[in-house]
């Protein structure tokens, strides 16, 4: 195995194993998106809303909150004792850093998307097992989107005085293209629609993902370096 | 002490915003010298160690080891450099090996195992391999931070303020262990406020006032007491 690989499966190996012991963000992740849909069933009057228009709505809106509850905290596990400044000084390089914390925020946010596409289903009655594979494939992606570049701005608002309250509002403006064309693709998968329909969609949300990737990659070494 | 030279610095500035934290620092130190930097708080020290091993980006100026300027680029330099810091660097909810080995996987080390234990066995830790962090006394994870930053055997080791808060003990092991790193080959840069122990450790000494280097010379022209006199004499002169 190349060096490079090496030491980007030790940071993800890293994080893993502090994930499970602490499980902060696993817990506030699973809490609030059942908390979500749970309120959202309450809120919402099946009968004069067709659940299966709104779902992937909410799908995706719940995926984005929630996804930022756990990526905003990416950093948190460096911040005590200085252990960034050991990561940083290190012979990994910085983009070896950044792909590391985007796998493990991927792993993160796209088991949330798939709980939440459960819980909502079951909540609202809503059979998504016809289409689920695609959907799922759309989720993906997504979720691969949101966490490459929400990774990224979570290590700038870490080092601000306004730490995480500040990562919304560096990062919702830049997800509403992949929000319009994600939940138009989940939508249409869930109301029975051939994945033909959809096939555009799903590209640009891979453009979407591998660009911000690319640009994460790229960029992470000016934000962390001090 | 060799001819060559390990470590070189030369008109490093660091500011933060109106600030000049680092004020033009040229330095020249060869393998197996020993520097130490004293000066009151705010002096700067712990900004120029930051921009010697690379963790910190110069406003202006170089630093380079053994004629190979260091810069983001690149990373292998990374690998001859081993920092202290009065930080540990260390994961509170991995136990001690598991830290030593996640560095030693991160430095791309071989024999990651033999070299974990035997550095936990140097700084007296061997049977706390399996103790979470968390668990460990100040002194211990002190010890254990050493262990991690000589881990990979570096030429240059980089110490910001090794002994605070070490009760007799850990200052012991710690010393020892210093006393090791003079094997002629290493260059070591400590920036400390003790003035026994960091005149005990060098060959060179400097006294940093406002960023700049106010004095510099030879250790073994003082004992301790000459040498404080001297220091707050020197500190008092450059206000």
């Amino acid at each position: 195995m190349s060096a490079y690989l090496r030491q980007v499966f030790a940071i993800v190996r890293k994080d893993i194993l502090l994930e499970f012991r602490s499980k902060d963000r696993l817990v506030a992740m699973g809490a609030f998106a059942i908390l979500a849909a749970a309120l959202f069933n309450f809120s919402i009057d099946v009968a004069s809303v067709r659940p299966r228009d709104v779902i992937a709505g909410l799908v995706w809106m719940t995926l984005v909150f929630g996804g930022l509850l756990g990526v905003g905290r990416t950093f948190h596990l460096e911040a005590e004792d200085a252990a960034i400044r050991g990561l940083l000084t290190s012979p990994a390089p910085k983009d070896a850093v950044y792909l590391a914390k985007v796998t493990v925020n991927f792993v993160l946010v796209f088991a949330l998307s798939v709980v939440v596409l459960g819980v909502f289903a079951l909540f609202f009655a809503v059979d998504v097992n016809a289409a689920l594979l695609p959907t799922v494939l759309v989720l993906a992606l997504g979720s691969l989107g949101f966490v490459a570049l929400s990774t990224l701005f979570a290590a700038v608002s870490t080092g601000t005085s306004m730490g995480e309250t500040l990562l919304p509002i560096l990062v919702f403006p830049l997800l509403v293209p992949m929000v319009v064309f994600g939940a138009g693709a989940t939508s249409r998968l869930i109301a029975g629609r051939p994945f033909a329909e959809v096939a555009g969609n799903v590209r640009i949300l891979g453009a979407f993902a591998f660009a911000a990737l690319a640009a994460g990659a790229v960029l992470f070494r000016y934000v962390v370096e001090e | 002490m060799s001819d060559e030279v390990a470590l070189r610095a030369q008109g490093l500035v660091r500011e933060y915003g109106a600030v000049r934290a680092v004020d033009g620092v040229d330095l020249t130190l060869r393998a197996g010298e020993a520097l130490t930097i004293f000066g009151p708080n705010g002096a700067g020290k712990s900004t120029l160690l930051g921009m010697l091993g690379g963790a910190i980006r110069p406003t202006r100026g170089e630093v380079s080891l053994r004629g190979e300027p260091i810069d983001g680029a690149t990373t292998s330099w990374r690998s001859r450099i081993g920092i202290l810091s009065h930080r540990g660097f260390l994961y509170a909810r991995m136990t001690s090996a598991e830290n030593l080995r996640f560095y030693g996987e991160l430095f791309a080390l071989d024999r990651v195992e033999e070299r974990v234990y035997a550095g936990l066995d140097r700084v007296g830790l061997a049977d706390r391999a399996r103790s979470e962090v968390r668990e460990l006394s100040h002194g211990m994870r002190q010890r254990l931070s050493l262990a991690r930053a000589l881990l990979h055997d570096p030429d240059i080791v980089l110490l910001d303020e090794p002994y605070t808060g070490l009760d007799p003990s850990a200052a012991s092991v710690l010393r020892d262990v210093l006393s090791e790193l003079r094997d002629g080959l290493r260059t070591v840069v400590v920036v400390t406020h003790n003035l026994r122990e960091g005149l005990a450790m060098a060959t060179r000494v400097a006294i940093q006032r406002g960023g700049r280097f106010v004095w510099e010379g030879a250790s073994d022209a003082f004992d301790p007491v000459d040498f404080e006199r001297h220091y707050h004499a020197t500190i008092e002169e450059a206000a």
